[in-house]
């Protein structure tokens, strides 16, 4: 019961490094270079999930003072700030790497990296 | 004259620069190119009265829109930065002069501007990674410096460029995504973001969440590890640095790389405190992480038959003795780490450099086509072989400076195994760089070749000035340790 209760409590921790594992396993294995980006992308998310999660405080409101209320208590906002940034970075690296891929398929026909190895290779032997 | 918003200025010109070239790609290169030295001069001469300042009197704290540090972003500048600043300013200005006359060999002509405009948000980035207090803004330049560094590789437009591009920016934002993995972990057990700070919480509840401080530590380091080519995470490296236009490749091997692992330092020793981080024993998995380095990094460079990728190789090597400096977790091995940063990264511009001369001359990339080339171009071949010595710790340059200081260090420390590391490592720098020095200076063609040396003023002069300041250092090495001491006591 104790068990559950901890996993319960954490959950949000939990999925995001579920989640953060699961984004690593498809960049590392997955030889699409589209899958690997998508990748990269559920990593981030895992990540804002975590940080935004420290921020949390159980029944608590969102940092706008209620003058009708006495000892209020607020969630951080400040996790979910930096996240507003992390977001717009995230953004960029998503539409360099989609770009880059783009000039791969103009240069080698596909975007499946052994085959592109597998030219690569033929290049330097003939 | 000189006041504390000097590294905001600094800061604000390269970032405004950076967007008026982007904004103006059809003004002519001839303007394009004294606009950009005019303003790097203007950078320099700011920097260089910023480091008197701080040397006299003393570090400063900057915080932004006067927030407290607690809730706002803040810059500290001290000593170690502003040292950390002037070796960024100094190398890549004497880089970015070469490259006025290399690109246009190199890129096409349309991407002149956006070249600098990467160039100018590379130096932009990197200022503000050294002169970062707070863990999240140190991200966002982190995430600059590396989408940056990665389009100046793929600015080249040639087939392999791509894709090590590709390659090194999914390792890069790996690495980056593994910091902030690290940086939300710590936040979570402090709730702080300014590095003074967390370390002020850290050294009271670190015996309460060791796991989660330990795990933050492991997501830390190994994030940084990727960017800054440690050991078993330097696949990227050979290909990043080798395919990318010569001025490229000698900012990301000479610098870039250097900034990272001055943010490593910085991470380990102010943010968490030497004492936290001896306890787990970080520093000895890294300095055995650095001594396999400088060996596995000198033999996969004797494979080697590109020139420019046998320099990438080496430049692993060499990181492992930086790291090696770092793991050792002292006050004398830190200063080693500083030092050999400076020289590591004087001797290795000017290799690139003069090795990017060849190509430029000739176009020879193979290593073993290099015959009698000292006939040919003699100023750069000299350029190379000082600087190939230095690397190999003939004494007089730099290179040799540092390997006695780390020996020296390493058997204060009572280690003398890494003493063996590192004589072996520099038979093994010798067992490459020597045959191109020899069949470079001492074969020749049959026909007596003579000195046809095409390579423009413009570019020799930036490869002569940086293998002078690695002599002048190999023999004045107290030009820079005195700094670094007083830089490094802030640290510890």
């Amino acid at each position: 019961m104790e068990t559950l209760r901890g996993i319960v409590d954490n959950i949000n921790y939990i999925g995001a490094l579920t989640l953060f594992v699961i984004g690593l396993y498809t960049v590392l294995t997955h030889a699409n270079l589209l899958k690997k980006v998508i990748g990269i992308n559920i990593m981030e998310t895992s990540i804002f999930l975590f940080f935004v999660s420290t921020g949390y405080v159980r029944l608590a409101d969102s940092p706008i003072i209620d003058p009708n209320k006495a000892n209020q208590i607020f969630v951080n906002p400040l996790p979910s700030a930096l996240i507003l940034t992390g977001i717009v970075v995230a953004l960029s690296v998503t539409v360099y790497s989609l770009s880059l891929i783009i000039k791969i398929y103009e240069e080698y026909g596909t975007i499946d990296l052994n085959e592109i190895m597998e030219m690569r290779g033929n290049l330097s032997d003939g | 004259m000189v006041n504390e918003h000097f590294p905001i200025y600094m800061l604000a010109i390269l970032l405004v620069n950076a967007a008026i070239f982007s904004a103006f790609t059809k003004l002519s290169f001839r303007f394009l190119k004294r606009v950009v030295v005019v303003n790097l001069l203007l950078i320099w001469i700011m920097g260089v009265s910023l480091f008197v300042k701080v040397v006299r009197d003393g570090a400063f704290r900057y915080n932004f829109g006067d927030w407290h540090q607690a809730v706002g972003v803040q810059f500290y500048v001290d000593e170690l930065a502003v040292f950390m600043m002037m070796f960024i300013l100094t190398l890549s200005n004497l880089i970015i002069i070469y490259s006025l006359k290399d690109i246009e060999h190199e890129i096409e002509s349309k991407q002149f501007a956006r070249y600098y405009t990467l160039v100018f948000l590379m130096i932009f980035s990197m200022l503000g990674l050294t002169f970062s207090n707070d863990m999240f803004n140190m991200f966002i330049f982190m995430e600059i410096l590396s989408i940056a560094s990665c389009s100046i590789i793929s600015i080249k437009n040639s087939k392999g460029s791509t894709l090590a591009s590709f390659r090194y920016l999914i390792l890069n934002t790996l690495g980056s995504l593994s910091v902030l993995m690290g940086i939300a972990l710590i936040y979570m057990v402090t709730g702080q973001l300014n590095m003074n700070e967390i370390h002020g919480e850290i050294s009271v509840i670190w015996k309460y969440y060791p796991t989660n401080i330990m795990m933050a530590l492991a997501f830390i380091i190994i994030g940084f590890g990727t960017k800054a080519a440690i050991f078993p995470l330097h696949i990227w490296l050979p290909d990043a640095h080798s395919v990318a236009p010569t001025p490229s490749s000698a900012l990301l091997s000479g610098i870039v790389v250097k900034v990272y692992i001055f943010a490593i330092i910085k991470l380990l020793f102010r943010v968490i405190g030497v004492e936290i981080v001896g306890e787990l024993g970080i520093p000895t998995a890294i300095a055995y992480l650095a001594a396999i380095g400088t060996i596995l990094g000198s033999i996969f460079a004797i494979a080697q038959k590109d020139i420019k990728r046998m320099l990438a190789y080496s430049s692993v090597a060499q990181i492992g003795y930086i790291f090696l400096g770092v793991g050792l977790a002292t006050k004398a091995g830190l200063e080693f780490a500083m030092f050999h940063i400076v020289s590591h990264g004087l001797i290795k511009t000017a290799l690139f450099l003069s090795a990017g001369a060849i190509i430029y001359q000739t176009e020879k990339r193979d290593i073993r086509k290099l015959d009698g080339i000292a006939y040919e171009m003699p100023a750069t071949m000299m350029v190379f072989a000082i600087a190939a010595l230095g690397m190999i710790g003939i004494p007089g340059t730099s290179g040799f400076m540092s390997k006695i200081f780390l020996g020296s260090v390493v058997l204060q420390e009572g280690k003398a195994f890494y003493l063996f590391i590192i004589i072996l490592s520099s038979f093994l720098n010798a067992f490459y760089y020597m045959p191109i020095i020899t069949s470079a200076f001492m074969k020749s063609d049959s026909e007596a070749k003579v000195v046809n040396d095409k390579i423009p003023r413009r570019m020799v002069v930036p490869m002569v000035i940086v293998i002078f300041l690695s002599i002048a250092i190999g023999f004045y090495p107290q030009l820079i340790t005195e700094i670094i001491e007083i830089a490094v006591d802030s640290l510890l």
